[in-house]
């Protein structure tokens, strides 16, 4: 099922009054609220009454210390900062206590900061994972509990899920995060923009071109510097091969996972040539070194006519594959049911993406609030209402399609573009900003503050430390043997949630 | 069913010659960076370095440690007639010295890391055993490893097989600059693998930490806690450089020659 859903509606003049908040100028699309400490939570709880999504909650140092909210809502990101001065640690009302999109985020800032939110339930050490631990909660004679990962068998990327089964049944399964964390945040202070972007590339490699993009983005709006109209197409470009790619390779593994290897091999054919197709644009099979602040570095190099021809080739491709994949029932059988997750769980969780998708929310962050080129391309936004498995698959063929429909708009307009690729930005500058795009894992927001020119803190919102909490809920009438179709039918990411 | 033989077999044969044949990269491609002239180097362009792989000395020669490369590019667009791109795929190499290059020959590959384990590979038809493990990468490195099972790369041709046990294993693709609740799994799962064995750095930040190395966070290197056989550089490196890297270490072919 496909919806076209309206454009952002604007949110009401009372709104910062209802909240008790005071309205702070800002960029487009971002609605700065002030509030004090003791009233966050309850700011807090009146946007999640009045449909708010979470996206994050972290410290922010400009243009003072403040403890910083940021909810979506409507077709704008709103932040309620509320000042810290010289309080230390930051004391407020808990919010992942009452809403649970808040917990992981929430649980990060007590551990890593000592910020203290009363009334937080106590919870398990989230960021220094232990790959001996075992915390069992499921008793029962036959029950035993199994650490898998952090080495898995095949070619995985290093997380922990501790699953507690009497064999078939996963009566709980706890994910552990964080074997990978890198302290990326940090490694962005103190250089300039330029290189710093070099950083959000590597901090999940396979959407450095969404990193890249909301990186830079932030940037551009701290400093009040838009790139050009052509910058914005070759991004989008870039943005949409990249999301080609990663739905391919989950639609691959889902394959794999059933050992049916012809078809295992087709989508590897499909996602191969489109990686050997940004390697030929940019020079880089993972499309880095290109996206950059104030625009993109250099145009793909590559005719664009023989870009569109073998987009066409693979779309040609693709609609076979498609039809072959949907037409085997030992392939679908496996998805249908597997993993669902109800809409409420979903929206409770702030899930984004296609995982939020396949449960029937049509939240995208190129529709909610759209950045760049997608303000002028139009989106048609792929949902499925069913939650399981086969929905997530579901939504990733369908946004193939329309990532290919993107590309062949944008190549269009390419054709009449004026060539200015790079705005210069003010050396020197000072601001803050959020940054978004929507990457193949879902909307993905960065916080970035610019000091006389230098990045001074970065926060990253990924979406796959989002989507992750849900994991411990994706097995409600599941067996152990789902497992492997569950995981890759979310399809993120460790090292973008561990940062 | 039927349907995807004939889906299959349509194709026909898509997959590499190398190490045959030398495999074309686009002439775009990032592959690596050469040094074209080291004498006489601004200070400067030390300082453009996001990660530090470029050094100068009191003679104001320059050396270019390809181990810390991100293969961003600030460098060559300051001095393109310094360094330049090279579009070649084959950038594996060892020991680790082997890496900081200078304007002389290029010293990619190199002798055969474990005679042993070439003979023994050779003993077992090329039976050659991986074992993957992540301790710390962005991610792109395992896509690329993944890519070599393929029907582009298909490594298995060669002989080599993954596994999903340590102790089967004969070679470890190290990813990741190694954090700190990923040493015990990395040294545990070296220590039970059989020798003769084989350890291979793939990518940047196994080579050195690369961008994610400088916070305390990360050991800095995979060699900072395991003696390492091969280094892929790359960030992150191509499946034809994985593979580069995988044939060096159990002494299929020597240096950047291409033959098997």
């Amino acid at each position: 099922m496909t919806s076209l859903s309206q454009g952002p509606i604007e949110l009401p003049d009372y709104l910062p009054a209802h909240l008790g908040a005071v309205r702070e100028p800002g960029p487009p699309g971002e609605l700065r609220l002030r509030v004090t400490l003791l009233s966050f939570e309850r700011a807090a709880r009146m946007l999640r009454d009045a449909g708010a999504r979470f996206v994050t909650v972290f410290l922010a140092d400009t243009p003072e210390p403040a403890l910083v909210g940021a909810f979506a809502l409507r077709g704008e990101l709103i932040m309620l900062r509320a000042p810290s001065g010289s309080v230390d640690p930051v004391v407020y009302g808990s919010i992942g206590a009452w809403w649970p999109a808040a917990r992981w985020p929430e649980q990060e800032l007590v551990e890593r900061h000592g910020v203290r939110p009363v009334g937080e339930p106590s919870e398990r050490r989230l960021t220094e994972p232990d790959a001996d631990l075992l915390d069992r909660g499921v008793q029962g004679l036959d029950v035993f509990a199994l650490p898998y990962g952090p080495v898995r068998s095949g070619v995985f990327e290093a997380i922990q899920f501790q699953i507690e089964t009497g064999g078939e049944d996963v009566p709980r399964i706890q994910t552990r995060p964080f074997f990978k964390h890198r302290g990326m945040e940090r490694r962005f202070v103190g250089l300039v923009p330029d290189h710093a972007v070099y950083v959000a590339e590597r901090v999940a490699g396979i959407a450095s071109v969404a990193y890249a993009t909301a990186f830079s983005q932030a940037v551009e709006r701290a400093l009040g510097v838009p790139p050009p109209p052509s910058a914005e197409r070759w991004r989008a470009v870039y943005a949409e091969l990249e999301r080609l790619a990663c739905h391919l390779d989950v639609i691959a593994k889902e394959a794999e996972t059933t050992a049916l290897y012809v078809g295992q091999a087709r989508f590897q054919i499909l996602k191969e040539q489109v990686t050997r197709l940004r390697a030929g644009l940019t020079g880089s099979r993972f499309g880095r070194g290109v996206v950059v602040p104030g625009g993109v570095r250099f145009e793909g190099a590559m005719n664009l006519d023989e870009l569109s021809g073998t987009l066409g080739a693979l779309e040609r491709d693709l609609v076979r594959d498609r039809r072959l994949f949907l037409g085997t029932p030992s392939m679908t059988d496996r998805l249908i049911g597997a993993g669902r997750l109800e809409r409420g769980l979903v929206e409770d969780y702030g899930a984004v993406g296609p995982l939020a998708r396949g449960s029937g929310l049509s939240t995208d962050a190129r529709h909610e609030r759209p950045y760049g080129d997608y303000r002028r391309l139009g989106l048609q936004v792929i949902t499925h209402r069913e939650g399981d498995a086969m929905a997530r698959v579901n939504v990733r063929f369908g946004e193939l399609f329309e990532s290919l429909r993107i590309l062949r708009q944008s190549i269009d307009h390419l054709r009449r573009g004026d060539g200015q690729l790079q705005s210069e930005l003010p050396p020197g500058a000072t601001g803050a900003a959020f940054g978004w795009a929507e990457a193949p894992q879902g909307e993905l927001v960065v916080w970035v503050e610019i000091r006389d020119g230098l990045v001074h803190r970065v926060h990253i919102a990924s979406p796959s430390l989002r989507n992750w909490a849900l994991f411990d809920h994706a097995f409600p009438k599941d067996v152990l043997t789902d497992f492997a179709f569950i995981e890759h039918s979310f399809g993120l990411t460790p090292a973008g949630a561990d940062r | 069913m039927l349907g995807w033989i004939g889906r299959g077999l349509r194709k026909g044969r898509i997959t590499t010659r190398y190490p045959r044949r030398e495999e074309p990269a686009p002439v775009a491609y990032r592959g690596t960076v050469d040094v074209l002239d080291a004498t006489d180097t601004p200070a400067e362009l030390a300082a453009l370095c996001p990660t530090g792989a470029i050094m100068i000395d009191e003679q104001r020669r320059l050396t270019l440690d390809r181990g810390r490369c991100i293969l961003c590019g600030e460098c060559v667009r300051a001095a393109p007639e310094r360094l330049r791109f090279n579009s070649r795929y084959q950038t594996a190499a060892r020991p680790r010295s082997a890496l900081v290059v200078a304007d002389q020959v290029d010293p990619a590959g190199g002798e055969p890391t474990h005679a042993a384990l070439g003979d023994l590979a050779r003993g077992l038809r090329r039976s050659i055993h991986v074992r993957h493990i992540d301790c710390g990468s962005d991610g792109s490195e395992e896509w690329e490893i993944q890519a070599l099972w393929n029907p582009y790369y298909d490594i298995q041709r060669l002989g080599f097989f993954l596994t999903a046990a340590p102790r089967h294993a004969d070679v470890l693709l190290v990813t990741g600059g190694v954090t700190a609740p990923m040493r015990g799994p990395l040294e545990r799962t070296w220590q039970v693998m059989p020798e003769p064995k084989a350890l291979v750095a793939v990518g940047t930040d196994a080579c050195s930490g690369g961008l994610s190395a400088g916070g305390g966070l990360v050991a800095g290197g995979v060699d900072a806690i395991l003696p390492v056989d091969v280094y892929v550089p790359g960030s992150p490196p191509a499946p034809i450089a994985i593979m580069h890297g995988l044939l060096l270490a159990v002494g299929l072919i020597r240096g950047v020659e291409v033959a098997a």
